[in-house]
């Protein structure tokens, strides 16, 4: 087939595709001539092609800094155990959700669970302060009242890792079976039926239908989360965080924070972005790749 | 008989595991509400818990009294359909057109779209950039730099690539063109996954702010959040204030802030009970037999 | 074949609505941009930075109420200058400066900040008017107002790079007791720090309070109003030149981490944490959200905190006396040092620094305004607002009118932010100074405030000053005063057998940290000073 007949026959796909690679021309790759910010010398009042081009100075003095590592390893290791922990649970919860018979219980259910999502962290910040605190927290309140001694959520580090757990779970389970159910609508009643007449369990039903049913959305989702292994957002560890577990709870978003964004050194913000971007970009590829081999679903 | 003990006692434990979950979704709430309601020196000594003490509606007199509040959620929902209606016709086009496996040049576009997701330009080239296409102060400083995300794109196309390509074969045999299928056959199949994605970019809209910080200096184009942030802000920022030497009356009740996060966080609550219908399942069922 | 056509036209109508959506966001775009009005300024303008807290009153704004056009009518219309403010978020106000500044166009001529460490940058990467030759053409009044020992602090390397608000008290620091135990227990109130440790455990294990164990003889936070009185009182008398090099100034804050003295500080707050006599949860609290509660309870027996801090309506000590109807505070002294003395920390006599941008076309007129401000009662009528109807004046300090109408308080609203050159009201004298400032608070506190703005004065410390900018301190600054801050809750937290090796090894990091560079850059400058 000739390319104008091709394109004679597909042109309408390629007239949909034209405002939005307007759209990501415009307003993504416009502005990306700022990544160069990493290899100059930002001066606020030279600009971004104005100021000194530095080499890999901005890199050298990043990876030169102990807690640039520090801050790596614990944004890997809070993200690798939220994969463990959080991505499933609203897996979890929506095939719950799925399976439930009762059609009021059903939809109340999922309206409440979500509400956590909306809650901003300063205020979760404030709740969980007088959740977990360890000598007014309402837990230890109640331990201490039983005779029981007080539990450190948050003062020790190990603790405090299943606080912050806990905390995601509940602030994005809920929002997250959103994505799920919606999968699970998709899903053909009839293979269902066809799964009952022929006797199968509900948990037999959950492994053959359900979930293969709504593969191509976890893999997706998964593959998503991969690439966002090396990136962290700032405001949960940096809400539940505090003085006395920073050994685990500085992740490179605080870092870039405190080093980059509080005393104005772009320089060394951007090394990092483009630092945790290089590196998120090829861990994607490379679970698309993985993914594509042994499910053959891929987003690429 | 064994079964139907099995399944009972299957149902069951979904109904208490979910019971549990609602549960502690719904405390913090029910605190904030309970907040709101309660008097100064209850709520600084931190007795309140999930019931109101010293019980009175001053705080909602207070927000429901101030016009530019009112105003802001007018603006707010204004702000946030206009963006979701735009959003959604924007993904759609690309998800649609990036769907098509065999598309030539898909690889590539996918690929430039997927770079957009890790590499940025910063805050101050994308400030430059909304200057100079003269949006600061403009509803569309709030609404083009997001119009398609890419996630919410992928998403999109990985329930795309489920309908089966028989379907749109057969429409296009039947002398449909590409647009035709797309909105005759692909779009009512998807609703479940068109809802879901409105109501992304729909609370997405509303909970963000951060743009505004930069980007909007008038009144008028205030969203709720961004009033709600200055007042919590305002409050984090006390130690502070007291340095600038004008603390006086600037601190702001709890019941007040909490009767404004409230305020703020309803009505985009309430989009969803709205939208459930369209995750009914089974839509796809009718569709594969006709 | 018509069928078809029908679908092609609805197909295009899907792209010719997304075409327009684009279309028409560039026509209002332009539209609202020719409003704004983006065109070349008339000769005489103005645009002033004003922070935005977001809490204007209905009906006005940050930079549209009473106040801005009493400044355009008596400072605009005066000299026939256009006056503009821009608001920037308070919150973000580092970033968004930056933003507007590294963006070349939209800089207001008048920009200010808190943060030494953003006024450092701009004056190193040259970004900044001198204003010397301003102030002496057009600043005489502003001279005077401020002083020199305040306008040093504005210089950069020896050049006034901005020009520093006053500041109304320098006073930090005062402590409070629960007089109402004491007299329980019959106790004297305490003078010393032997003393108050006796107090301290007779409240731990006589529990006046009837708290049930829940007794927090010393309320304790991880905020500097809190430990900062206690930590210096531990530190050792040394020599002007040891203080200049062993200080370490972390964003705008001198922290006496290598003076001598500060591991004995650590090591009694270590001491007093595990007997049980300060807050379990201090390290959480950075911002005094538990302690306030625990005072608020009746929990607490004693703490430091700044002069004014829980006198405010709704406060601490509103929350204190509702609860607890019998409950007393009194103010106290009693953290002395090696010499009996009570040193604490005070402020350094500047607030926000004012920059004029180097790329201002209007300097002259900045300059003029600040001058203007200083002027014939300017300052005064923004801060406190009209003779008769917002305030009375009482032997010339003006006391407030209670209960103003709406319409009145709106026209207060944003006072303090306009008012720039100063932070806190300004008279002839010190004395009028304080007299004003313990009259703002309602008469039931003002004798106790009295009290603790003379104690937050007495042997005060004032901030090591230095002519040329330490860079280390600006390039380590916040990581380190984290890293303090994580080495006081360790080594407090531990075990007191263990207390020696966490706090060497914290302190080790620290050094490598950044921590050294500036000791050798502090030696260094002082040996260049001399």
């Amino acid at each position: 087939m000739g390319y104008t007949r091709y394109f004679r026959r597909n042109w309408q796909m390629y007239a949909l595709l034209v405002l939005p690679m307007l759209f990501f021309i415009i307003f993504k790759y416009g502005p990306m001539y700022g990544v160069q910010i990493a290899f100059k010398d930002f001066n606020f009042f030279k600009g971004i092609g104005g100021s000194e081009w530095i080499g890999l100075d901005g890199f050298r003095e990043v990876f030169a800094n102990q807690d640039f590592y520090i801050t790596l390893r614990n944004t890997l290791m809070l993200n690798f155990l939220d994969l463990i922990v959080s991505f499933p649970a609203p897996l979890i919860i929506a095939i719950m959700l799925f399976e439930l018979k009762v059609v009021w219980f059903k939809k109340l259910s999922q309206t409440i669970l979500y509400i956590p999502h909306f809650i901003s962290w300063v205020i979760i910040g404030g709740i969980v302060y007088q959740l977990f605190g360890q000598q007014s927290g309402m837990i230890n309140n109640l331990l201490t009242s039983l005779g029981l001694d007080a539990i450190p959520f948050l003062s020790d580090k190990n603790y405090w890792l299943i606080t912050y757990l806990l905390t995601g779970v509940w602030q994005s389970a809920g929002w997250g079976t959103i994505l799920y159910l919606a999968a699970l609508a998709g899903i053909n009643k009839e293979l269902f039926e066809a799964a009952e007449v022929d006797g199968a369990g509900r948990i037999k039903r959950i492994l053959h239908i359900t979930i293969p049913g709504i593969k191509p959305t976890i893999v997706t989702l998964l593959i998503i989360n991969l690439g966002n292994m090396i990136s962290i957002g700032f405001e949960r560890p940096f809400v539940i965080g505090n003085l006395a577990v920073m050994e685990y709870s500085d992740v490179l978003s605080t870092f870039v924070y405190r080093i980059g964004l509080e005393s104005g050194q772009y320089t060394l913000a951007t090394v990092v972005g483009l630092f945790q971007a290089v590196v998120g970009l090829l861990f994607l590829l490379a679970a698309n790749y993985i993914s594509k081999k042994l499910t053959d679903e891929s987003i690429l | 008989m064994n079964e139907r003990a099995a399944n009972k006692a299957f149902d069951t434990w979904i109904v208490i595991c979910l019971t549990l979950s609602v549960l502690a979704c719904l405390i913090p709430f029910v605190h904030i509400l309970a907040v709101s309601f309660s008097g100064t020196v209850p709520i600084a000594s931190g007795r309140v818990t999930l019931f109101p003490m010293d019980f009175n509606i001053e705080a909602y007199k207070k927000v429901f009294s101030d016009a530019a509040m009112i105003r802001s959620l007018g603006f707010t929902i204004f702000l946030t359909v206009l963006f979701t209606a735009l959003c959604m016709m924007m993904t759609v086009a690309a998800g649609y057109a990036l769907s098509k496996k065999d598309l030539k040049g898909r690889k590539i576009f996918m690929f430039l779209i997927v770079v957009t997701m890790f590499f940025s330009g910063g805050i101050i080239p994308e400030y430059i950039l909304t200057r100079e296409l003269h949006l600061l102060n403009t509803i569309w400083a709030l609404v083009l730099p997001g119009l398609i995300s890419p996630f919410y794109m992928i998403i999109l196309i990985s329930f795309l690539a489920g309908i089966p390509d028989a379907l749109k074969e057969s429409a296009e045999i039947d002398g449909s063109s590409q647009f035709g299928t797309l909105i005759r056959i692909i779009l009512p199949l998807s609703m479940p996954v068109l809802a879901t994605l409105s109501l992304f970019y729909a609370v997405g809209r509303w909970n963000g702010f951060q743009d505004t910080l930069m980007y909007i200096t008038k009144p008028e184009l205030y969203p709720l959040q961004l009033k709600l942030y200055h007042m919590i802000q305002n409050s984090q920022v006390s130690d502070l204030m007291r340095m600038e030497g004008n603390a006086v009356s600037t601190v702001v009740p709890e019941s007040l802030k909490a009767a404004t996060v409230m305020f703020a966080t309803v009505p985009i609550l309430l989009v969803y009970p709205w939208l459930q219908r369209y995750f009914v399942s089974g839509v796809m069922t009718g569709a594969v037999k006709g | 074949m018509t069928n078809d056509n029908g679908k092609r036209k609805l197909a295009l109508g899907l792209s010719a609505v997304l075409m327009s959506s684009m279309v028409l966001s560039a026509c209002s775009s332009k539209d609202s941009s020719e409003a704004s009005g983006n065109g070349a300024a008339p000769a005489g303008s103005l645009k002033i930075e004003i922070f935005d807290r977001g809490n204007a009153p209905a009906g006005v704004t940050a930079s549209d109420n009473f106040l801005t056009n009493y400044v355009k009518e008596n400072f605009g219309k005066a000299n026939n200058i256009n006056v503009e403010f821009v608001p920037i978020p308070r919150s973000e106000e580092v970033t968004k400066l930056n933003v507007l500044m590294a963006s070349g166009t939209d800089v207001p001529d008048i920009v200010f900040t808190y943060d030494s460490g953003t006024f450092n940058k701009y004056a190193e990467q040259g970004g900044l008017t001198d204003l010397t030759p301003l102030l002496q053409e057009h600043g005489q009044n502003l001279t005077k107002f401020l002083g020199e020992d305040t306008l040093r602090y504005g210089q950069y390397d020896g050049v006034q790079y901005s020009i520093p608000a006053k500041r109304s008290t320098i006073g930090k620091y005062a402590s409070f007791i629960r007089q109402d135990w004491l007299d329980k227990l019959g106790l004297p109130v305490p003078a010393t720090s032997e003393e108050l440790y006796n107090t301290l455990t007779a409240f731990k294990t006589k529990d006046p309070g009837e708290t049930g164990g829940k007794v927090i003889p010393l309320g304790m936070t991880i905020a500097a109003a809190q430990y900062d009185s206690l930590v210096w009182s531990f530190i050792k008398p040394v020599s002007e030149q040891e203080r200049f090099e062993l200080t370490q100034n972390l964003s705008s804050r001198d922290y006496p981490i290598l003076l001598p003295g500060f591991k004995d500080a650590i090591q009694y707050m270590n001491k007093l944490y595990n007997e049980g006599l300060i807050s379990k949860d201090f390290a959480l609290d950075e911002n005094k959200e538990t302690l306030t509660q625990n005072i608020g309870n009746g929990l607490v027996g004693a703490f430091s905190d700044d002069n004014d801090a829980i006198f405010y309506p709704d406060g601490t000590y509103d929350v204190l006396t509702k609860n607890n109807p019998k409950a007393v505070l009194s103010a106290i002294d009693p953290f002395t040092n090696s010499e009996g003395k009570t040193a604490k920390p005070v402020s350094a006599p500047n607030g926000m620094y004012i920059m004029i941008p180097k790329s201002s076309k209007h300097a002259v007129e900045a300059i003029k305004y600040l001058d203007w401000m200083s002027t014939e009662g300017h300052l005064q009528y923004i801060q406190n607002g009209i003779e008769g109807e917002h305030y009375t004046l009482e032997d010339g300090v003006p006391v407030s009118i209670p209960d103003l109408s709406v319409e009145s308080s709106n026209k207060l609203s944003g006072g303090g932010d306009i008012g720039i050159i100063a932070n806190g009201r300004i008279f002839e004298s010190q004395e009028k100074n304080n007299e004003a400032f313990v009259k703002s608070f309602r008469t039931q506190y003002q004798d106790i405030i009295a009290k603790s703005l003379t104690i937050s004065t007495t042997n005060p410390i004032e901030p090591v000053f230095t002519s040329r900018p330490i860079e280390a301190e600006s390039k380590y600054g916040t990581t380190l005063s984290d890293k303090i801050k994580q080495l006081m809750v360790k080594a407090t937290m531990v075990p007191p057998g263990e207390f020696e090796v966490t706090y060497e090894s914290m302190l080790k990091d620290y050094m490598s940290s950044g921590g050294q560079a500036i000791l050798d850059e502090r030696k260094a400058a002082y040996s260049e000073q001399k």
